[in-house]
């Protein structure tokens, strides 16, 4: 039968269904094992790092070592502040980052997901530049 | 041109709205506010974004709350916000993410309330100054929000196509068109310029077959890849631009080609079932026919978790391409929310 695969989980769910009360001081009520598992999978940092390479645009200073192993699950965020740190740019001094020459992307969004969708040959391209370089 | 389907389903997410209460942190009132009424309740679109809802609050408080010498003293460039549990609230998610994620989260951590058809307001709490502007991450003004809008149809830009060719080749005007269309909430002048950037879902070049029969807003449930498609139609994109928010996070992007390798539609249920199995399970396949059962089915797996989109429940069958040209937000993305069965 269908149900046989599904049954021990649905038994903690089906009797708390009954006794809504009793539960709504868990910490999680009702959520299965099997979904709190799969929820704390998904959020563990197991971190793979990517291969950034820094490519400076227009007057922007070249740097001596353009390539970086970053962890992946870093955001953006922590990514200009790696760059101004290494170029030594103080607080307030202009510096724009794009990928592939297009985008900035969000400072939030991690440098995982940068990676899966925009890296060329192993590289996740970051242009930087010292004025707004494309748009 | 844009098809009729399309722009039906495109009218409709544009159209759609949520609702938000907005208090001012009880803490942070001006001297004199008039307390009993320091609530604001704002029936926000969807594709909108916080900073331009700021506006109309400020009037508001200004008009009926706030002292006007004490609120003399206030500046909007302070102002920011938080959910009632105290997650911050970022400028640059467009309102619709912002509430389905918020009540996907909120939902899994309370005992489910029994479904109503009509939606709860999100309860926002203003604060009126020392933002943290390190974990907003952007400056809580209409053109960084406007700046980082047009980044983000840029990134959609390139996953769908592989260059930013379109969003660049925009005149300013109409790039500017796309910003006002979002700040007018204009579906007409949005879309005028934005249906040049995204792609349509229509069915793709046929030579022979008649249109579909049948209700008027069905749409499009396979593509005859046999047939010259569409070079400009969704099913023709390299990637359709796609954010995973799981309840509590991360926010996760993974590719979504709009045709799998053998040629047939992507669906929601293969693209969840590969990337998040743990979640999606997969369905394995039917055990072998016997004497006894001479059509066996496969078994079933738990539904353990739903997709949400633009707060609509999405069926697994739903195809990646239909649903990033008709139902992504105005930044291109297609942002989607999972939710957990109760």
């Amino acid at each position: 039968m269908a149900q046989v695969a599904t049954g021990p989980e649905l038994t903690p769910r089906q009797s708390s269904r009954n006794l809504p009360s009793l539960v709504a001081n868990n910490d999680r009520p009702e959520l299965s094992e099997e979904v709190v598992k799969a929820l704390e999978t998904y959020k563990k940092k197991d971190s793979p790092k990517v291969v950034v390479r820094f490519k400076g645009v227009g007057n922007a200073p070249i740097m001596k070592q353009n390539v970086y192993k970053i962890i992946a699950t870093n955001r953006f965020q922590a990514v200009i502040q790696f760059l101004r740190k290494e170029l030594g740019w103080q607080k307030g001094e202009p510096l724009f980052l794009y990928i592939n020459s297009t985008f900035s992307p969000a400072p939030d969004d991690t440098v995982l997901n940068l990676y899966k969708s925009f890296s060329t040959e192993g590289y996740l391209i970051v242009n930087y530049s010292t004025t707004p370089a494309w748009g | 041109m844009t098809d009729f389907n399309t722009t039906l389903f495109r009218r409709l997410t544009w159209e759609g709205t949520v609702p938000l209460e907005i208090r001012v942190d009880p803490k942070e009132l001006p001297a004199n506010s008039n307390r009993g009424l320091e609530c604001y309740y704002i029936q926000a679109p969807r594709v909108s974004y916080l900073p331009l809802i700021v506006p109309e609050v400020r009037r508001f408080l200004m008009d009926v709350v706030f002292d006007e010498i004490a609120a003399k003293g206030l500046k909007d460039e302070e102002w920011w916000f938080e959910s009632e549990e105290g997650t911050l609230l970022k400028w640059h998610w467009p309102i619709g993410v912002i509430y389905d994620n918020h009540t996907i989260s909120a939902s899994i951590r309370s005992s489910p309330t029994p479904s109503t058809s009509t939606a709860s307001p999100m309860r926002l709490i203003l604060h009126l100054a020392a933002p943290p502007n390190d974990k907003l991450f952007l400056s809580p003004t209409v053109d960084a929000c406007k700046q980082a809008f047009m980044n983000q149809l840029k990134e959609a830009d390139f996953i769908r196509w592989g260059n930013t060719r379109r969003m660049t080749s925009l005149r300013k005007a109409d790039q500017d068109g796309l910003w006002e269309g979002i700040r007018e909430h204009s579906f007409d002048d949005f879309w005028r310029v934005a249906s040049k950037l995204m792609p349509t879902a229509g069915l793709p070049i046929r030579s022979t077959s008649p249109p579909p029969m049948g209700s008027s807003l069905s749409r499009p449930t396979s593509v005859d890849t046999a047939n010259t498609p569409d070079r400009d139609g969704a099913y023709s994109i390299r990637s359709v631009p796609v954010r995973i928010y799981l309840p509590d996070g991360p926010v996760l992007q993974e590719l979504a080609p709009p045709l799998l390798e053998d040629g047939t539609p992507h669906t929601l249920s293969h693209f969840f079932s590969n990337h998040f199995a743990l979640l999606f399970p997969p369905r394995p396949p039917p055990p072998p026919p016997s004497r006894l059962n001479p059509n066996p089915q496969a078994p079933a797996v738990p539904k353990l978790a739903y997709a949400l989109i633009q707060g609509v429940v999405c069926p697994p069958e739903a195809e990646l391409a239909w649903l990033g040209s008709c139902m992504a937000g105005a930044d291109g993305w297609l942002n989607i929310c999972v939710g957990i069965n109760r």
